[in-house]
This record gives structure tokens, C-alpha cells and sequence, in this order.
């Protein structure tokens, strides 16, 4: 069966489409989805695609920063007001890749693809998803859990928090190829100081299992603690546990867990 | 560039009007404005696109392939098996009579490395052959593979190749290996203060040109195909296609010459002949081109090599004897990998005079992607080798790694291990320029050597050399149970017709081309190898070695 193009005025139309036919995939950015294409998936032949403007609308003037899912990577990074979020936005891909690659379709990235949404993670954002019905809402690490399985809903955005403090906010990629690799893994982490202590502290990692993940034995272990080399210790000690690091190409499961606590420790004392 | 004329004065005229000046590439232009014309750039209408199936085993005897439902798909105009093919099995250097021919273009009812094209489906649109390539079902019986090279010399190990009849190819007729003897090494590690090991190993490389693998082919009105290709041999492979194809070359017109990215990627000639023959058999426009997973996968790589040298030395640093053995992972088939050996052993014992020399290089078969041309192949994985070791054995005598060099160095008048007189040899003056730009302290002694003293001599004399072939055990006798179920395996009606009945110590009957290659290999009018070690091809009476350079030596890119 050849494919399919169907473009749609509203996001609910395109969620109702993509509801009813099995075949569909939705085209945020392109940069994966064409690439099945090219590459020879025959598992979809409808590709669904909208013109809402509210796909692509952000608002960042507030202190809850909400961005529509179609908001391209290049976007973030002309925004001054989510300069916080460049390191991350300029992580993913090329500068042809970043013009085009949503950051809706990104938190769809498999491995090692993604890293956008670690960031996100860190924010600790919350998704909407469009239905015929209605916007409804979940939070990132809710979202992911489920992603496997629910390859077939609409993303129409992200909201998340502004950090009272953009310095809180770190995220590091590290990859073996300069400046376009893969990760090996990322690190984002939000850590908010109160006199000196850590106060909500969240740390979320790529690469380090199936999907992004938040790293709670390290948020337990950074609480209350001063941002130093021993404040953290603790954190770096117990970097690893709960990870499942995939291995592949560019890392094995032993190298991601064996460097991770280093990774994080230089990110948290700004050594990266 | 420049020379450095304090340390070669008569080296060079000064007058020369393009050598030593910079000049501007006459494509540059195109390039960075966007205008030149890649092969793909050609449009041209009712175009039909090939897709292949491919070998999920990397060692499978295929029983049956069932092509029914794909045949239904929307679109699907042609299906090209094995049974299509004028010619069954091609090398592309047996067209300057080295060789076997060794691979078929489809498979030939066995699979020998995973992705192995199986059948082409020939479909209106890319997605209606994606989509047929998803409806082919191939019933496969698995064979043990082997991966590793000297696994894959063992006796018992496996048969990959058929056509080859053994898992290494055999030189000049008679030789398991391109072999070096120069000197006894034997004698020379007597003498040897140190004896110093060292095993290498690399991974295949892929080119991962930009521009992926592919053709389009234009059937004209007068019987001609006109292919637009991005090959890296125009001729080359446009003789190659005609040989394959049982056509004249006059029916061919290659247009190309502009490469996206070839790097010894694209002189395989892998897309051109299914694209040519599905126009033939169609009478339409075809475009075969390689997805980028294609391209990574199946595309040849530079070959694994893996290199064990041992290096016979005197505590003061005197190289005595260098013993190489240079395993080539050529993958299933030969492509270039044979010639690929044979540069291996030409660049060793690398740029050192060395008294006794020893060198077995082998080209090996194994159930791996078909490795073949990537700039120097053969020579930059030696190189890896040998400059490693060097920094090994000058570690271990507590030597500088430089001075090791500048020691052991070529210098003009030396005789080489292939019986060749240096000249220009110039590798101690590189040292030190790079020791004086690196800020590398040499002693007095080493910055005073000169490539143009010292050398000839005694070094000039070609030693005494004990005769000493190589020889591997041959495989033991394919079993008859085996033999039987292989006959066997013609399957139902739609399985592709399986390749003709090879007899006797493994050597396939695999049609008249191979048989006539085998004869001209055998006919050549070199000495009995007993009586001197071998030597390449010559000219006089195979043009091989020239039209090797012709190829891949002025057209890298």
C-alpha cells in the first residue's frame, strides 16, 4: 500500500486519526520517523501531520514555561528566556537535525537517542496528551513508563517549572564523537540551593536504561548536603544503582556503569 | 610542501610549473555552490526501484524461498533470482585473470555471511518493494559459521566458499600464503638478545560515504544502458558489468566519475550489475541504491587484520630478524581482499632494514561481511602493526621510540626484503624534522643520521635463504551425508535453482569463466616456486599489477 499523507487543521483531529487506523504514525519533526521511512518500515503506510498553531506555541515568560510539541530544538536555543535549556537543545543532533527535530517526537527517541527529554525529566515535566475528547495530563516519568505501549497517542505539550535559579539547572552528554555523537549517557539535575544545602534535588539519566530515568538514590543522597566534593560523595557512591544500562555500539553496560558516578560528580562540581 | 633542500640540495628542480605549488581541484567549484551532478541528481521518469531480501544466517543452506505473496504486492514487476543471472558466480579482478570467480550476484542456494542478497525485487515505487521484501519467506537451514580467521584455517572448521574449495585463498597457483623469505630469522633470534611478541588486532572499518551505494540505469532505444553510477572505477566497472552480464562492452555507457564519498567503498561494482540486468529483463529505467543500514551493513568494510609479529633484537637496539604472520579476514567472498593481501606483504617488514625477514600474509574466509578496499588496505593495518610493536620493542630495551627508528631505518643502497634496492628512503630526515617540531629531544648521535650514509654495503646483499613454504592442513572430506542433503536441497518448485554440482577436494566445477581463470593462473610462465620465493605478477605477461595502481592508486577520493 503506498503512503499516506493526511494533514489536519486541529490537534483533536489529527488525535482522532491517529486513534482510528492502526497504520498511522504522527510526523512531529521528521527526523526519526522519515528515516523508517527511508530505511524500509513497512509497519505504518498513514503518516498524520498537523497545522494547529498551538502545536508549536510557547509560552516562556512565566514562571510555569509551556512549550507546544511541535516546538522545533532550534527554537529552544533562539529563546533567550530557556537559555537554561540550550545545553540540551544544542545536544540533539546537527544543525539540520535541531531545525527540524521536535521536542514532542523526542521523548519518543528510543536509545540512544532522547536526550532532550532527560532534561525534561529533570524538570520533573508534565505531558498533555490530545484525544477527540479532550486534553488530559500525566507526568514525563509516567509517560515513559508506558511509552512501549502507547506509541499511537498525541503529544500536544510539555509544561514544567522555571528554576527560581537557571545556575541550578546542569546537563551533560557525553559521547565518544564531537559534537554530534550519540550518548554514551546524559546526565540532567536540578539542585536548588537553601543556604548553602540542597534543597529538591532531582537528577535524571539517558542511556543508563530502556527509557530515561530519574536517579532516586542519588536525589535521597544530595538532600540537605552542601554542593561540595564531600557534600556529594554519598551521591557519587550510590550513582549506579538503580540502572540498567543497555550495551551497544558505543558503550558496554560495565564501561556506563562503571563511569557514571564520575560523569555525575564532575556535572555537580561544575567540572564538565 | 616543501623540500627541505639543506638536507637534499640536488633532489627537485626549482622550475617546475605544477609540482610544489597549490592548485585549485577542477570540481571544487560545483561542490561548494551545489551544482554538480551526482548520479542520483539524474531524474528520470517511470524509473522502477530494486530492493533485496537478505540473509537473516550467517550460514545457511536455503531449502526453499517462497516469493508467492510477494509477487501480489501492488507494484511488484519482477522478482530476479539466481536462475536470472547470465553469469553465476563473478569476481571483479577475474577480469584481469587473477582470481576465482567466487561469488554469485543472488545467492546460489546457501547464504554465507548475514545479509546476503537473496532475491531483487524490481517494484514501481521503493515502498511497494519494501514491502514485498517483508512478504518473501526463506526457509533456511542453518549451518555452523565460523567468525575468526585462524578458527577458520583449522581443518575441521567449516567450508565458507565453495568456489574457493578451501577457507584461505591459494597464491600463484600453489602457495597458501604471500610469502616473504629473506634471510633465516631462525638465526637471526639465535643471535638476538631479546625475542619480543606482540599479536594486533583490528575491526572493519565502513567507509560511511554521505552519498550511499547505487546506480540508475537507462535502457536507450540502440540496445545500450546508459548507467549513471557513483562508482570510483568508471571502467572498471563498467568492464566488470559487461563480463557478469554477457554483454559486449559497447552496450554499456557509464556516466560518473563524481563520488559522493568512495574512499575504496565503491569499486565493488555490487549494484550496477542487478540494476543493468532488471532493465534488461524489464525494458524500463531501474534505480538501485543502498539504504544507509544497507550501506553500513553490507556494504564491504575494510577488512579485520590481524598481525603477530615477532621481532628478534640486539640489546643496543639492532632489529636482527622480524618474523610476520598477517591474517586478512576477507569475509565470505574475495572481492579485493586477495589483492589486499598481497599490498600486506609488499609493505612489509615496514621502513626498517632488517637482515632476516619472514612474512606469511593469508587471505581468509569467514562468515563476516566480504571485506575489501579502503584506503591502503593491507598497508595501514600493517602499519598499525608494525609502529605499534616498534614502540614495544623500544620500550622493552629502554630505548627512545624515536632512536629506535632512526636506527633501524631504511637508508638508500639497503637491500629489501623483496629484493628491491632502497631509494629516496628520506624516513630519517622525517623523523627528525617531526622530533625538532614536537620539541622531542634527540641525542647528537641520531640528529646527525642520514638516510644517504650508511646504507649499501653489506646491506645491499641479498643473505642466504633457507627455502621454508608454509603449508596448512587442507580441510578434511566434506562428509557424503552432507554432500547428499546439499543435492537435496533443490526444495519445491519456487525454491532458486541451486548452483551447479562441485566434485572432488572441494573445488567447485562452477562453470566455464572459473575454470578458464584457473587455467591462466596456472599457465603463467613464472619459475617453479620450489626453486624462488614468489613474486607478483609481471607485466609482460599479466598486465594484473599495473592495472591494480590504474585503479585504485589515482582515483581515491
Amino acid at each position: 500500500m503506498p503512503l499516506q499523507l493526511r494533514t489536519t487543521d486541529t490537534l483533536s483531529e489529527a488525535a482522532a486519526l491517529l486513534a482510528s487506523e492502526r497504520a498511522a504514525r504522527f510526523l512531529g519533526g521528521g527526523t526519526l520517523l522519515m528515516r523508517a521511512v527511508n530505511e524500509g518500515d513497512v509497519s505504518f503506510s498513514v503518516i498524520v501531520r498537523t497545522r494547529d498553531p498551538a502545536f508549536a506555541r510557547m509560552r516562556t515568560a512565566g514562571t510555569r514555561i509551556e512549550l507546544g510539541a511541535g516546538v522545533r530544538m532550534a527554537q529552544i536555543l533562539a529563546s533567550r528566556d530557556l537559555a537554561f535549556l540550550h545545553p540540551a537543545a544544542r545536544a540533539i543532533g546537527g544543525p539540520a537535525v535541531r531545525s527540524m527535530a521536535t521536542i514532542g517526537g523526542n521523548l519518543f527517541a528510543e536509545h540512544p537517542y532522547g536526550d532532550f527529554t532527560v532534561a525534561l525529566l529533570a524538570l520533573d515535566a508534565r505531558v498533555q496528551l490530545a484525544s477527540s475528547l479532550g486534553v488530559r495530563e500525566l507526568a514525563l516519568e509516567e509517560f515513559l513508563r508506558a511509552r512501549g505501549r502507547s506509541e499511537r497517542v498525541l503529544v500536544s505539550g510539555v509544561s514544567f517549572e522555571r528554576p527560581a535559579d537557571p545556575s541550578a539547572f546542569r546537563f551533560h552528554k557525553m559521547t565518544r564523537t564531537h559534537p554530534k555523537g550519540a550518548a554514551v549517557l546524559t546526565i540532567a539535575a536540578l539542585v536548588p540551593l537553601i543556604g548553602g544545602r540542597i534543597v529538591g534535588a532531582r537528577v535524571a539519566y539517558g542511556a543508563m536504561a530502556p527509557t530515561p530515568m530519574r536517579a532516586r538514590a542519588v536525589e535521597r543522597a544530595l538532600e540537605g548536603r552542601p554542593l561540595t566534593a564531600e557534600g556529594i560523595a554519598a551521591a557519587v557512591a550510590v550513582a549506579a544503582e538503580g540502572t540498567d544500562p543497555p550495551t551497544d555500539a558505543l558503550a558496554s553496560s560495565w564501561y556506563r556503569r562503571r563511569v557514571i558516578g564520575v560523569m555525575l560528580r564532575r556535572l555537580l562540581l561544575g567540572e564538565t | 610542501m616543501r623540500i627541505r633542500k639543506e638536507m637534499f640540495a640536488d633532489e627537485r628542480r626549482d622550475d617546475l610549473v605544477l609540482i610544489g605549488k597549490p592548485i585549485r581541484r577542477q570540481d571544487i567549484e560545483g561542490h561548494v555552490t551545489g551544482r554538480t551532478q551526482f548520479f542520483d541528481d539524474h531524474l528520470v521518469p517511470g524509473l522502477l526501484h530494486i530492493r533485496c531480501v537478505r540473509s537473516s544466517e550467517h550460514h545457511a543452506r536455503i531449502r526453499a524461498v517462497d516469493t508467492r505473496e510477494a509477487e501480489r504486492v501492488a507494484g511488484v514487476r519482477r522478482i530476479l533470482r539466481y536462475a536470472d543471472l547470465p553469469k553465476k558466480a563473478h569476481n571483479i579482478l577475474t577480469i584481469f585473470n587473477f582470481g576465482i570467480d567466487d561469488e554469485p550476484a543472488l545467492a546460489d542456494g546457501k547464504v554465507r555471511y548475514r545479509g546476503e542478497p537473496i532475491v531483487a525485487i524490481v517494484a514501481e515505487s521503493l515502498r511497494a518493494a519494501d514491502e514485498a521484501v517483508a512478504k518473501v519467506r526463506v526457509d533456511y537451514e542453518p549451518l555452523p559459521a565460523v567468525f575468526d580467521v585462524e578458527e577458520a584455517l583449522k581443518p575441521d572448521a567449516p567450508l565458507v566458499n565453495e568456489y574457493i574449495g578451501r577457507n584461505w585463498f591459494r597464491y600463484w597457483g600453489d602457495y597458501d600464503c604471500q610469502q616473504i623469505r629473506f634471510g633465516d630469522v631462525e638465526a637471526g633470534f639465535r643471535q638476538a638478545d631479546l625475542v619480543i611478541e606482540g599479536r594486533y588486532q583490528m575491526s572493519p572499518i565502513e567507509h560511511a560515504p554521505l552519498e550511499t551505494n547505487g546506480c540508475i540505469v537507462v535502457p536507450g532505444e540502440d540496445g545500450r544502458f546508459t548507467v549513471y553510477t557513483c562508482t570510483q572505477g568508471l571502467h572498471f566497472s563498467l568492464d566488470n558489468v559487461a563480463a557478469q552480464l554477457k554483454l559486449d562492452t559497447n552496450r554499456l555507457h557509464f556516466i560518473g566519475g563524481t563520488v559522493g564519498g568512495g574512499f575504496g567503498g565503491k569499486v565493488d561494482t555490487v549494484v550496477e550489475p542487478l540494476a543493468v540486468l532488471a532493465a534488461m529483463l524489464t525494458g524500463r529505467p531501474v534505480r538501485y541504491v543502498f539504504s544507509r543500514a544497507e550501506e553500513m551493513q553490507v556494504s564491504s568494510p575494510r577488512g579485520a587484520e590481524r598481525v603477530y609479529i615477532t621481532d628478534g633484537v640486539t640489546r643496543d637496539g639492532r632489529i636482527l630478524a622480524r618474523k610476520i604472520v598477517h591474517y586478512h579476514d576477507a569475509g565470505a567472498y574475495s572481492r579485493l581482499s586477495t589483492y589486499g593481501t598481497i599490498k600486506s606483504a609488499a609493505h612489509h617488514p615496514g621502513p626498517y632494514y632488517i637482515p632476516n625477514v619472514w612474512v606469511d600474509s593469508f587471505c581468509v574466509f569467514t562468515n563476516r561481511t566480504p571485506s575489501s578496499a579502503m584506503r591502503g588496505f593491507g598497508v595501514t593495518g600493517g602499519d598499525f602493526a608494525l609502529e605499534s610493536h616498534m614502540d614495544v620493542v623500544a620500550r622493552a630495551i629502554g630505548m627512545d621510540p624515536l632512536e629506535f627508528r632512526i636506527k633501524n631505518a631504511y637508508r638508500d643502497g639497503d637491500m629489501k626484503a623483496h629484493r628491491k634496492l632502497t631509494e629516496g628512503a628520506a624516513l630519517i630526515e622525517c623523523i627528525q624534522v617531526a622530533a625538532e617540531l614536537a620539541h622531542w629531544p634527540l641525542s647528537e648521535e641520531a640528529r646527525r643520521a642520514s638516510s644517504r650514509i650508511g646504507g649499501g654495503g653489506e646491506r645491499a646483499q641479498i643473505p642466504p635463504t633457507p627455502k621454508a613454504r608454509t603449508r596448512l592442513a587442507e580441510p578434511r572430506a566434506r562428509s557424503a551425508a552432507l554432500e547428499a542433503r546439499r543435492t537435496a536441497a533443490a526444495g519445491p518448485s519456487r525454491a532458486i535453482t541451486p548452483p551447479p554440482a562441485w566434485t572432488g577436494g572441494g573445488e567447485p566445477t562452477a562453470g566455464r569463466e572459473r575454470v578458464e581463470a584457473e587455467r591462466l593462473r596456472t599457465a603463467e610462465p613464472s619459475a617453479p616456486p620450489e626453486q624462488r620465493p614468489p613474486e607478483p605478477p609481471r607485466p609482460t605477461h599479466s598486465h594484473g599489477a599495473l592495472r591494480f595502481s590504474s585503479v585504485f592508486g589515482s582515483r581515491r577520493r
